[in-house]
């Protein structure tokens, strides 16, 4: 039997549905990515794709919870900042108030009394300075769960802890400072040394010279942290912006991955439809006639 | 001499043979779009002589008489044995696809309501409670979304459980359908050496055989042999399915649920013998393939997803200290995806602290939230597991879809083969048409001769 090429309806015809399957799936998948406005919808569509898609939503996720802790350390570092600046005015009142009682001397026991009563409520207010909370927690408490870092003695309540914020990958930055490191601890704190100026206006006026040098340490320590604070306070500005920054370009780059071009998807679905009616055209006219149209 | 009456009988056969070639010219046309059969010829032979030709014999050689050799199948076995065996490997590689396809729809990535995305929202709970530490409404928010995250774990198991069950159901009915194409192919191996020892026609028969044992190469990837007898013989792994009129019956066994399969993995084996049975290809092949290593595959992958959750979050949780100062408990249970869930109830119990005593530090919070860039974390497993599903999702539509347009290649040149043209077969018909007038003419014309010579010679 020879083998010679034949062609027969039936072939035809599935060939032509074949096709013609083919081409209305693509245009089902074109019209799927439209109504979705997605490039990807599952896995397969885009293996690299798709774990690109998710590694940029774990970074997106991740950066935005880094720009809110870096809210929080910001919350943080602003009440430090405020509260040492507002006590720097203070020691320096106190300052004035011991020059002054050098100066003075024992000369005039009423004033320097005055000035000793002044110093006391200067202290007691730094004292409260020192409790200020940041959302219920004292923030030189370190982490101590009470709700105050200094008791009424002026004795330190707090704990060691430290108090940090990640603000980016590995990154910590650390948003309080406890007590001790601010003002000082045992006989060289603040508020022994305001204690020991109001005694010696009372009592010892000579004294006072050597409280000068031991305030001005301990207003130097203050300064110092207070310039660190701000540094940290800098840093974690530029590490939000950075977080935010992130954030956006993450965010174009995966609408770059996941999602359609929308004029070149309506325009690949109108060339498909058009393909598609041009097929169907064809195939109506291809099937249709046979020896049978013409043995008449 | 000739005898006078010899050409009737010669315009006789030809009438004949002209009339079957018209019948078989209608079977082919009515069958024309009747799926499996394959078209008829009529062979003519011219008759009579002698077979064997001898020196100063008188015979001609050829008295003038037409006959109907054969009505012949327009097939060819080796197109036919192509056909099966890709029809195979097109139903093992859909087969495989399905499966494929369904394990991807277990896990709605990409997505912002994925697993991905609500492991992603336990971290970020993480952040808050290291923010926040004497805080039990950000601790409270932790344990409730990793209860989301356990629920989702133990769906996509279930998921996975359901549709290796239903595969295992599936597996049945095919091998029901071996068993009772099986049956029908040695019934009609024995209609058609009966048929053909009776003389009469088996095409149709044969029609139907073929089809048969191509649905068999589909579900089995058997190999086929044909006999002298006109029997068709399937083997499968060198065993025979069918031998002649003969039909041996396979059965599946092993697990009916995806937990026991390891330790009872599913095949098929001789009903009669118990041997296994060595499936070659073709849709069982998929399914034990689905069975025995696709779905316990993906669970084990969703298992180490669980398993690296619940140990790195407990392994800090218990480094840690809770609220109260107290060492840290674990905060999930179960060892894999089927059985992992929350054992904390109270937020407090949360271990935010690195440190005894019950203070407000969030250091051991902050560590957890850190564990969603560990390397070896929930989330680097499981991202990697949807990328390895996708690759292999998509190798596999491409495999099965190549496979299809071969598949329809040889479809369409069997089709080409041994389908039916119309114009062929109306060209044909005017042929037969024509040469049934031509013998009825010359009948007429005979007869008129005779009557002539009978008639009208010699009357005067």
């Amino acid at each position: 039997m020879s083998i010679e090429y034949r062609v027969t309806e039936r072939s035809i015809a599935s060939r032509a549905l074949a096709g013609l399957q083919g081409n209305l799936a693509k245009v089902g998948t074109l019209q799927e990515q439209l109504s979705s406005g997605k490039l990807i919808s599952k896995p397969s569509d885009s293996p690299t794709g798709t774990v690109q898609a998710m590694q940029y939503r774990g970074e997106v996720r991740s950066q935005q919870q880094y720009s809110r802790n870096a809210d929080d350390g910001l919350g943080w570092l602003s009440t430090l900042d405020n509260t040492l600046t507002g006590s720097l005015n203070q020691i320096q009142r106190v300052r004035d108030l011991t020059v002054q009682g050098i100066s003075t001397g024992s000369n005039d026991p009423g004033t320097n009394e005055a000035m000793a009563t002044e110093i006391d409520n200067i202290r007691q207010s730094l004292l409260d300075s020192a409790n200020t909370t940041y959302l219920g927690r004292p923030v030189f408490g370190g982490t101590t769960s009470g709700s105050k870092a200094y008791d009424t003695t002026g004795a330190y309540t707090g704990d060691s802890g430290t108090v940090n914020r990640t603000v980016g990958d590995g990154i910590k930055v650390r948003v309080d400072a406890t007590g001790p490191e601010v003002f000082g601890t045992g006989s060289s704190s603040l508020f022994s040394v305001l204690g020991n100026i109001s005694n010696d206006l009372r009592t010892n006026p000579s004294a006072l010279s050597g409280d000068l040098s031991q305030l001005d340490g301990a207003t130097a320590n203050l300064q110092a942290h207070l310039s660190d604070i701000g540094a940290r306070y800098n840093r974690m500005t530029t590490m939000k912006q950075s977080a935010d920054d992130r954030v956006n370009n993450l965010k174009t780059q995966l609408s770059d991955i996941e999602d359609i071009d929308l004029p070149k998807t309506i325009t690949d679905l109108q060339l498909q439809q058009t393909a598609y009616q041009a097929a169907l055209a064809a195939t109506a006219k291809v099937v249709q006639p046979s020896l049978l149209d013409f043995l008449k | 001499m000739e005898s006078s009456f010899s050409g009737i009988n010669t315009a006789l056969s030809a009438l004949y043979a002209q009339k079957r070639g018209l019948d078989v010219t209608g079977q082919n046309i009515a069958n024309a779009n009747t799926d499996g059969y394959s078209r008829q010829r009529v062979n003519l032979q011219a008759t009579g002589g002698s077979a064997v030709g001898a020196v100063y014999s008188l015979d001609k050689g050829f008295d003038g008489s037409v006959q109907v050799q054969s009505v012949q199948r327009m097939t060819d076995s080796l197109l036919a044995s192509r056909q099966r065996s890709e029809h195979a490997q097109d139903s093992y590689l859909n087969t495989v696809k399905g499966t494929y396809t369904q394990l991807e729809q277990v896990y709605n990535e990409p997505s912002d309501t994925g697993l991905q995305n609500q492991l992603g929202q336990v971290w970020d709970g993480f952040h808050d409670v290291a923010n926040n530490p004497g805080d039990l409404a950000a601790r409270s928010t932790v344990l409730a979304r990793a209860k989301v995250v356990t629920d989702s774990l133990n769906v996509a198991h279930n998921n996975l459980t359901t549709i290796y069950s239903t595969r295992r159901e599936v597996l049945d009915a095919s091998v029901d359908e071996i068993n009772t194409t099986a049956d029908s192919v040695a019934q009609l191996n024995q209609a058609i050496v009966r048929g053909q020892g009776s003389g009469s026609s088996v095409n149709a028969l044969q029609d139907e055989r073929d089809a048969k044992v191509l649905r068999l190469a589909e579900l089995t990837g058997g190999t086929v042999v044909e006999q002298e007898n006109g029997t068709t013989d399937v083997y499968l792994g060198g065993s025979p399915l069918i031998s002649g009129q003969l039909a041996r019956h396979v059965q599946s066994v092993g697990a009916g649920r995806l937990q026991d399969q390891a330790a009872n993995p599913v095949g098929l084996q001789w009903t009669d013998t118990g041997n296994p049975v060595a499936v070659g290809g073709g849709e069982i092949a998929g399914d034990l393939l689905t069975l025995n290593s696709l779905v316990p595959d993906q669970s084990n992958r969703l298992d180490t997803v669980a398993n690296s959750l619940i140990s790195s979050v407990n392994q800090m949780q218990t480094a840690g200290y809770d609220l109260n100062g107290t060492a840290g408990t674990p905060m999930f249970t179960g060892t894999s995806a089927a059985d992992i869930s929350v054992a904390m109830t109270d937020p407090a119990q949360v271990a935010a602290s690195a440190s005894a005593g019950g203070n407000l530090d969030g250091s051991n919070a902050d560590a957890m939230a850190a564990l969603a860039d560990a390397p070896a974390g929930p989330d680097v497993t499981y991202r990697k597991n949807i990328a390895d599903l996708g690759v292999s999702v998509q190798s596999a539509s491409r495999r099965a879809d190549i496979q299809d347009s071969v598949t329809s290649d040889v479809d369409s040149t069997v089709g080409s083969q041994s389908g039916v043209n119309l114009d062929e077969e109306m060209t044909n018909m005017l042929q037969y048409q024509r040469a049934y007038e031509a013998a009825s003419k010359l009948l007429t014309v005979i007869d008129s001769t005779l009557d002539t010579l009978i008639n009208h010679t010699g009357i005067g």
